[in-house]
């Protein structure tokens, strides 16, 4: 959580946003919605998500529609879907900083994302059933597990693993894992402990996004 | 989905009003540009300007690569400007072929990469087989008017702000020097130009304009989002701190007077030289923040003049 | 009207045969097969589809000798689905030279081999074949950028594996005839000692096309076991470059300058002398995947039990192996794909969790599974 700093309302001319800036990554998400889809889009049930994602340098590549694949997974799970059906959600995403070697990772920008996606909802009032967090923990060769690892430990680890828990009554329980992203070289055994040490880490990382979360509102309804 | 953005009818009558009145609604004078701020990110050439409360962000890159086979002296310089959905709904995803978007990215393309702001001959490396590619990546983060202008801002911030890792040249090989090696090299910049927009309104029926003997038109400069969706005309006039002026873009609309032109140079100018200082002197506040310890480090003696 | 209303009408409850419930409602039609026991596919749960394989049967190295310029592939059946891996390889000229005092002052090759720098991927397009042409669709980018990232980051591809060493043809003055000859070749003794530095460097590349025919689930675990059967035949052209190329220098003038250019040399491929990929083998793994389903309690209703009391709140899960067909693919979206070894070694795991809940039970059970799978995989091609 260090160098952690987010600001939700950034923009003006969107539903939602968030400013999400870690000690290597900056990320600024966007929610737009509902809103009146195109007809390819729309899905006659359920909210139909459109989602963006520019990279920090150069035109968005297969790199990015990966991003947009994991991501699509992970939100369409916490958004309450079925409340706005024929209609449009637009989360735009502009990576403004990397934090690591793009032609190598894109995992600490997958996790900034899911992170400010999280806060950019819950900003823009659109209905979720619960939150979606997310760590990124580097094993290395001498069997420490690292939470948020700069890219020269990314680079020079055993396993890089990304993880999203969804979290529910509170921030309190875990109810689901949404995303797990493993790489490299590892066993069951240090799976499981990166379940361990993540879930850990995302349930203290979401009482910091709760307090963020209380305090902007508080301040909103003084205003 | 796309949607033009649409002003109501009685707000539309609202904003003329005040014009005609000599008042605009955030209580600027008609000739005030609105407040820039400059901060720079981490990485050299990363640049987020905000101009009220648009705000444009601005990532400088560079990589080695062949030149184009006719000008085997030149460096590359690329300005890429894509805009989305987060500036407003009124932009659509990878869809730049929109009229306003054609607009803002040629009239920068115009007034950065044709007017040579940038030395792209000091790119060349190995003439005919090895330059330097810069490239700028325009981000449109938040619009309520005024992006030709804070994208300007953004990119000549971001080009003099930006160091490129610096190389050795042995034999055929070129050896890339690490940032943590060497102190990388600035860029070379020939000039500053700077975009002012002016926004043209009719206060009478168009026939009155045209035939009418004194054209009262309004002028403003630097309008916001309600502003520009208003207006008649649009002239963009870019300058230099040199007095030299470097593009003018007038795409149609209402017609001006020419001494208008004139005139509205001249106040784009005083405008010029203020934001030109302005960015050279955020620059120079970010490399001494940047190079706290430079001043001890330094091996240099002392001089007195 | 009210004549309507006097007669009698009987209602009929409606019925489908199997085939048309499971086009008209995939999600029913699953739940009630899961409910007797078996899926759709008439696999058990934890049944995995047999793989049958082609290897390398397409490249100039293959069986019968082709003039074409593939240098590696294979072809996977599995179930109804076809995969078609070809590689082809080009060469690039390393320019730059990313100097680092670090590499300098310690030996870079040993200490460094643990860093991802070291290592390389292959460039694959995956094609999903569907009947019609056009852009390709955001599962086939994210499909190759996968199979991408996965290569990369198991350590499959060093770097120092795709360097070019490259030969010289040599003509000679008296009867023209030319004869290329290899760093290593024996019969270089004859030659200058400096013939062979030549100052710029090369690296092969790699790119794999994987065409899929009659999709009927998810295809990544099929691309990933078809792409490493294909790696693993892979052999590599000798190349050499012209002797007279070896120093070209160019002047060109333009705008009244002058400047003299070293051409790029031509280098080429040799069509007889090749020699296998040098992967790290012990890296190579297989991919297999699975889905975590919520067995609907409705379901299991049948025209016996229906007055028992069957508990509707207790969510009961099973694990599926080997998804195949739509109904699966749309009704089960917590899926698992894993990438192992027969070890147990995992090089890679991917989770995505939907309704389903993925207990840490249903993890271990099927981190085994995969582990058998690999073991089967690996036989296939021995």
């Amino acid at each position: 959580m260090e160098g952690l700093n987010v600001s939700t309302g950034y923009l003006s001319q969107v539903d939602g946003s968030t400013h999400y800036k870690t000690s290597t990554t900056t990320v600024l998400c966007s929610v737009t919605g509902p809103i009146e889809p195109k007809s390819r889009q729309e899905l006659p049930t359920k909210l139909a998500l459109e989602l963006i994602v520019r990279p920090s340098v150069g035109v968005p590549t297969t790199r990015e529609i990966l991003i947009q694949d994991k991501l699509n997974s992970v939100l369409n799970q916490i958004i309450v879907g079925y409340l706005y059906p024929r209609q449009l959600c637009q989360i735009t995403f502009q990576i403004m900083e990397s934090g690591e070697k793009m032609e190598y990772f894109h995992i600490k920008e997958l996790i900034a994302c899911v992170n400010a996606a999280t806060l950019a909802l819950i900003d823009s009032a659109i209905a979720l059933q619960s939150m979606a967090v997310g760590v990124v923990i580097a094993v290395t060769y001498d069997d420490s597990y690292i939470v948020d690892p700069s890219n020269e430990i990314m680079q020079n680890s055993r396993s890089v693993h990304g993880l999203v828990l969804e979290l529910i009554e509170g921030s309190n329980v875990v109810k689901n894992v949404l995303l797990l992203d493993s790489n490299g070289d590892f066993n069951d055994a240090a799976l499981f402990k990166v379940l361990e040490v993540g879930e850990e880490n995302i349930l203290k990382l979401s009482k910091h996004f709760r307090k963020i979360i209380e305090s902007k509102v508080k301040q909103t309804l003084t205003e | 989905m796309a949607k033009d953005i649409i002003v109501s009818n009685s707000e539309a009558k609202f904003i003329l009003e005040t014009l005609k009145i000599n008042q605009r609604l955030d209580g600027r004078k008609f000739t005030d540009f609105r407040d820039v701020t400059i901060t720079f990110g981490k990485e050299y050439g990363d640049v987020m300007v905000t101009l009220g409360d648009t705000k444009v962000h601005c990532r400088i890159s560079c990589e080695i690569t062949q030149p184009y086979e006719d000008r085997p002296f030149e460096g590359l310089f690329l300005i890429s400007t894509e805009s989305t959905p987060m500036a407003g709904a009124q932009f659509e995803n990878g869809n730049n072929v929109g009229e306003d978007e054609v607009l803002i990215s040629r009239i920068i393309e115009k007034a950065v990469r044709r007017s040579s702001a940038l030395d792209i001959e000091g790119l060349c490396i190995i003439a005919g087989s090895k330059c330097w590619a810069v490239r700028a990546n325009v981000h449109f983060l938040n619009g309520d008017g005024g992006f030709i202008d804070a994208s300007c801002i953004a990119v000549m911030a971001g080009l003099m702000h930006f160091k490129k890792p610096d190389i050795t040249i042995d034999g055929n090989n070129i050896i890339v020097h690490p940032v943590e090696e060497r102190e990388p090299v600035p860029l070379g910049i020939l000039h500053v130009p700077i975009c002012v927009t002016f926004s043209f309104y009719n206060p009478q029926d168009t026939e009155a304009n045209i035939k009418g003997e004194n054209n009262s038109e309004i002028v403003i400069i630097d309008a916001t989002l309600k502003e520009e969706l208003m207006r008649d005309g649009v002239l963009t006039v870019t300058l230099n701190k040199n007095r030299e002026v470097v593009q003018v873009s007038k795409a149609g609309g209402l017609p001006m007077d020419a001494i208008t032109l004139m005139d509205c140079c001249h106040k784009a100018y005083g405008i010029t030289e203020r934001i030109t200082d302005q960015i050279i002197n955020a620059i120079k506040e970010d490399y001494k923040t940047r190079n706290k310890y430079a001043s001890i480090l330094s091996s240099e003696n002392d001089r007195y003049t | 009207m009210s004549n309507d209303l006097e007669k009698t009408i009987d209602i009929h409850p409606v019925s489908f045969t199997p085939e048309v419930l499971a086009r008209i409602s995939p999600e029913l039609s699953l739940q009630k097969h899961l409910s007797l026991g078996f899926r759709p596919s008439l696999k058990g749960f934890e049944e995995f589809r047999e793989i049958q394989l082609n290897e390398d049967f397409l490249s100039r190295y293959g069986k019968e000798h082709k003039d074409n310029n593939i240098i590696g592939s294979n072809v996977l059946k599995c179930g109804d689905t076809f995969v078609v891996t070809t590689i082809t390889g080009g060469i690039i000229e390393d320019s730059v030279v990313y100097k680092n005092m670090e590499n300098e002052l310690i030996g870079v090759d040993d200490i460094k081999s643990t860093d991802l720098s070291n290592y390389t991927s292959i460039y694959p397009v995956v094609e999903v074949e569907r009947g019609r042409a056009g852009a390709c669709t955001d599962e086939e980018m994210a499909l190759s950028q996968r199979l991408y990232d996965y290569v990369l980051y198991s350590k499959i591809l060093p770097k120092e594996a795709l360097k070019v060493q490259p030969g010289i043809r040599i003509t000679d003055n008296n009867n023209g005839n030319a004869k290329v000859i290899y760093p290593d070749s024996s019969d270089n003794s004859t030659l200058p000692d400096n013939v062979f530095q030549i100052s710029k460097k090369w690296s092969y590349l790699l790119y794999a096309k994987i065409k899929v025919f009659s999709r009927t689930g998810p295809v990544f675990d099929l691309c990933w076991n078809s792409l490493m059967y294909a790696l693993q035949s892979v052999q590599l052209p000798r190349a050499f470059v012209d002797e007279r190329a070896t120093d070209l220098k160019m002047t060109i003038r333009t705008k009244g300058r002058n400047a003299t250019i070293r051409e790029t040399y031509e280098i080429l491929s040799d069509p007889c002398q090749q020699y296998s990929l040098r992967l790290h083998s012990e890296n190579i793994a297989y991919a297999s995947n699975y889905g975590i389903i919520n067995l609907d309690p409705e379901a299991k209703i049948t025209e016996e039990n229906s007055d028992e009391d069957i508990d509707m709140d207790a969510i009961e899960s099973v694990l599926l192996a080997d998804l195949d067909t739509e109904a699966e693919e749309n009704s089960v979206n917590s899926t698992i794909s894993v990438i192992s070894n027969s070890e147990g070694g995992l090089k890679h795991v991917s989770i995505f969790g939907g309704d389903a809940k993925i207990t840490p039970e249903m993890l271990k059970k099927l981190l085994k599974l995969s582990q058998k799978r690999a073991c089967y995989l690996e036989d296939e091609i021995k």
